[in-house]
């Protein structure tokens, strides 16, 4: 798989703030390209399931959709905190703060 | 798919499917019929968990006096619930604010609940309070696991200059808010997605506030009403995450966006989102608690919160809609402070305010009959 966009969306959450983004790999720093492709690949990303844990059994709690796309091919998986999973940990504050960034530019 | 189930909820109301079931075309008809088994389905899963739950309650841990028992716990930055115990029920104050304001929030929270509504903590059998401070990096939130109240720090991790929260002990209305997910766990056992969800929410919220002006001796005149007051850092132009005064209009700025809580139910939001939209459509029982909460006068947590207590511990079911919400507020104010009273007249008028008849029909939210034609290839 040769990741080359991610659409990444947080809703839920005491505040009820949703935070999105939409961004090509392609536009990161080689840094950050390569560190959310080691996080794909040790994940098995395309293998997951689309639903990872259920969030709706926990008040507040964030849920977060990620869309993984590679030329025609794109996988979404919908999943909470995952505290259990710290690759999915990992993925999920990184694409947190770039969501963050993003939003800051505009 | 497991997110289907949110959406099938609001697009697919029980009685709007009988009435398909029953008036429909043929092909209509069996397309109801199947989601109907579905909806059964639903609710027989839910009544599983909620028997689950039952189940596990016992094993809550208990006050070792049978009263207020705190413990406060330290993640350090990690994701392993609860953490190292640093401040039990009776220790002097830590040098860590955050532990300072969990246990002093879920104090007051303990004393609202058992002073005012003779409520034994959050089971109304002497749980032990544990709340986990400084949960992960970078954690902009807080959150009810089932067993005990969990903190973040907000975005720490940024840099001055792009930081939005502070750290969410900060206002102690966030505290009883998910101390009273709790409450509502062991009570009315509220679904957590579309309109109960958004009940699920407002009792946080009511209870939260109401917490608040507790601590502070407000009357609801002096009360600010502001959920999460404190939270957002000078970056964000806002108030607050939620207002009950004004829903709406809590914040508005050019990297949160703007506040999308309705006051009325003619501005509904239909959305898959945050389960149906539960922290933004609470702000319509919200906005009728103020109104009472301001028509019956005086400390809010008297009458209008013994009306909104009774309701969810009494009354409220895991499937009840705003509609059953107001009727029972209206019910309970009749049985507590007699039938025609100032009291129960308030409450009608509060729900009256956010388009919301006492023995009324509320309409369906707009968004889901046209939805549900559709998807039943009607429109």
């Amino acid at each position: 798989m040769d990741v080359e966009r991610i659409k990444f969306e947080r809703t839920g959450g005491f505040a009820g703030i949703r935070l999105a983004a939409d961004f090509d790999v392609s536009d990161l720093p080689d840094d950050l390209s390569q560190t959310l492709r080691e996080l794909l690949n040790a994940l098995d990303f395309p293998e997951l399931p689309a639903r990872l844990t259920n969030s709706e059994s926990v008040p507040d709690s964030f849920t977060y959709v990620i869309t993984v796309e590679a030329g025609k091919w794109h996988h979404t998986v919908i999943t909470g905190d995952a505290p259990e999973n710290e690759n999915m940990q990992e993925l999920l504050e990184l694409l947190n703060r770039l969501a963050r960034k993003k939003i800051k530019k505009h | 798919m497991h997110n289907h189930r949110h959406s099938l909820e609001c697009i697919l109301p029980e009685h709007m499917l009988e009435q398909i079931a029953t008036k429909g075309s043929n092909a209509q008809k069996q397309m109801a019929m199947d989601n109907i088994s579905v909806v059964y389905q639903l609710r027989a899963e839910r009544a599983m968990r909620a028997s689950l739950a039952d189940l596990f309650a016992p094993t809550m841990p208990r006050a070792a006096d049978g009263g207020k028992e705190r413990i406060v716990y330290d993640v350090k930055r990690g994701t392993s619930l609860p953490g190292t115990a640093v401040r039990r029920e009776g220790d002097p104050a830590s040098a860590d604010a955050a532990v300072n304001e969990a246990y002093d929030g879920s104090g007051v929270t303990y004393d609202l609940y058992k002073e005012v509504y003779g409520r034994n903590s959050i089971n109304n059998n002497a749980m032990r309070l544990d709340s986990s401070v400084h949960y992960r990096t970078g954690y902009d939130n807080a959150f009810w696991d089932g067993k005990q109240m969990v903190y973040g720090d907000g975005d720490e991790n940024l840099p001055a200059e792009d930081r939005l929260f502070n750290r969410f002990t900060i206002a102690i209305d966030i505290i009883g808010h998910e101390l009273t997910h709790g409450v509502t766990q062991f009570e009315a056992k509220l679904v957590y997605s579309q309109q109960p969800g958004a009940l699920n929410e407002h009792m946080s919220d009511v209870f939260g506030s109401l917490v608040k002006q507790y601590q502070s001796r407000q009357t609801a005149a002096e009360a600010d009403w502001i959920i999460g007051a404190g939270l957002f850092t000078p970056n964000v132009n806002g108030v607050g995450i939620r207002t009950m005064k004004a829903p709406g209009s809590a914040y508005d700025d050019p990297v949160l966006g703007k506040d999308p809580q309705p006051a009325h139910m003619k501005e509904y939001v239909s959305t898959p989102s945050d389960n149906g939209g539960v922290h933004i459509n609470s702000g319509i029982p919200n906005h009728a608690f103020y109104r009472a909460a301001m028509e019956i006068g005086g400390y809010a947590w008297e009458k209008a919160g013994m009306i909104w207590y009774v309701t969810l511990r009494d009354k409220l079911g895991e499937n009840s809609n705003f509609q059953q919400c107001a009727d029972f507020t209206h019910q309970t104010a009749g049985e507590l402070f007699g039938s025609g009273s100032l009291e129960q007249q308030a409450v009608k008028n509060g729900w009256a305010g956010v388009g919301i008849a006492i023995g009324g029909e509320t309409p369906e939210p707009k968004g889901c009959l046209e939805a549900t034609l559709r998807f039943l290839g009607a429109a």
